[in-house]
Formats: C-alpha cells, structure tokens, sequence
C-alpha cells in the first residue's frame, strides 16, 4: 500500500461538497413551497 | 398526497440511497493503487454527469412535444429538469476538479470534454434566466423550447467529445462498446450510486413541478 497516493483529502471534499449542493437544493425547494 | 409531498418522499428516499452510496463507498469499495483515493470521486461525479445530460435531452425531448402539442404540462416538466439538471451540473464541475487537480496535476484545462460540460452549464442558466424574463406563459414556453432542443443537440457533441478531439478527460469505461473495465465492487457501487442519484432526479424534478402548480394554482408566473 505504500505507493498508493495519498490524495484522500480531495476525496472527502468532493464527497462533502456534493452532499451540500443536493441537500441545499432540497432545502432550497422546500422553503419555496408556499405555504398554505 | 399532493406532487410536491410525493416529491419530498421521493427525494428524502434518494438521499438516503446516496447516503448508502457513501458508506459502501468509502468503508466497503477497494482503493484503486494508481490514483489512490481519489478515484472514489468517479462514484459520484459519473452518476451526476449522466443525469446531467439526461435532463437536458428530457428538456429537449419535452421542448420538441411543447412547440407541436402546446401542453403546459410539457413545459412544466421542462423547467422543472432544467433546474434539476442545473444541481447536478454544478456537482459535475465541482467534483470534477477535485478529482483533476491530484491526478492531472491541474484543476482545469480547457479541453473538448471539460468546455463543453462548461458550455451546457451555461446553457442551462441562460435557459433559466431566459424563462424569468419572460411573463406571457405561451412566448416563454415556445423560446424555452427552442433553447433546451439546443441543449440536446450538445449532448452527442459532448459525450463523443473524447474520441473526437486529443483531451486529457478519461475514455468511457463503462458507457462504452464491449463490458465494462471495473472490477465487479466497483461496478457494484457505481450502479448503487446511479440508482441513487435516478431517484434524486425524480423526486426533485417532481417536487419542482408541483412548485410551479401550486404557484400557477395561487396566480404566480410559474418558477
């Protein structure tokens, strides 16, 4: 395993930044929704 | 239960199918030795891209029904993949340099495959904004139609843009002729992953759309 790149870091924030678009976009639908 | 309550259970189902995604993901698929973790971004940014070019082509598709039958149904569902396919691009061109930036050494390059995603992105804000600058529902859903039918004529260029052009983007490895080059755990995961993001795109686009019924039922615009 020591030629594996360590290269993890990019992974997380790809995986934290896609998260955070799709719930921001729920969110974002949700709170447009008028009330009745 | 009204659309946009379907919509919501629909899209709560998806995040947590994409949750699943994650921990399968990251706990139970192998690294890949050359590229290292990084590799795990295929997992999501692939899944996002298909989708990505789906909606646009079902924006196409419904632009082309629209302009003969004239169905407000059709426009509806337009808008509502337009912004859906919007999210997904904005995590395609997200991930996508964080995936570049440790295995091309850079976080852009201006290549066929890369500019013509840009391009689409682009093309699917113009749509947006063209939609809210327009009031008289008949004029914005025949200009709406007529712009997202050019989207879809992007997406064959974009997708055969790789065998076309010298780029540095991967060659399809899945999404290609002849079986798939993944072990059967990455394939596995990638599969989960597009599942996941299938029922993402119909729980979103179906909440958007009851947004627009209920603002047309209440005497809004639509959007």
């Amino acid at each position: 395993m020591a030629d594996v790149p360590q290269n993890s870091g990019y992974m997380v924030a790809a995986y934290i930044v896609t998260a955070v678009i799709l719930i921001a976009y729920a969110v974002s639908l949700y709170r447009r929704t008028p009330k009745p | 239960m009204n659309l946009v309550r379907k919509g919501r259970v629909i899209t709560l189902l998806g995040l947590g199918l994409l949750a699943g995604v994650y921990v399968r993901a990251l706990a139970f698929t192998p690294v890949e030795r050359l590229q290292g973790p990084a590799q795990k971004i295929y997992y999501l940014h692939v899944p996002a891209a298909i989708w990505t070019e789906m909606a646009i082509v079902l924006v196409g598709l419904a632009g082309i029904f629209y302009l003969f039958l004239q169905d407000p149904r059709l426009d509806r569902f337009a808008e509502a993949s337009a912004e859906v396919g919007t999210v997904f691009a904005t995590i395609v061109l997200t991930t996508g340099p964080l995936w570049g930036k440790p295995i091309w050494g850079t976080w852009w390059t201006w290549d066929a495959r890369l500019t013509s995603t840009l391009l689409l992105f682009f093309l699917y804000v113009g749509y947006l904004l063209l939609r809210s600058a327009i009031t008289d529902p008949a004029l914005r859903g025949r200009y709406a139609a007529v712009l997202g039918i050019c989207g879809m004529c992007l997406v064959p260029f974009i997708h055969l843009s790789v065998y076309l052009f010298r780029t540095l983007h991967p060659q399809p490895i899945i999404l290609k002729p002849g079986p798939p080059s993944l072990p059967a755990s990455m394939l596995i995961t990638w599969l989960c992953s597009v599942g996941a993001f299938t029922v993402l795109y119909v729980g979103l686009v179906t909440q958007r759309y009851g947004l627009s019924l209920q603002r047309e039922a209440q005497g809004g615009i639509g959007g």
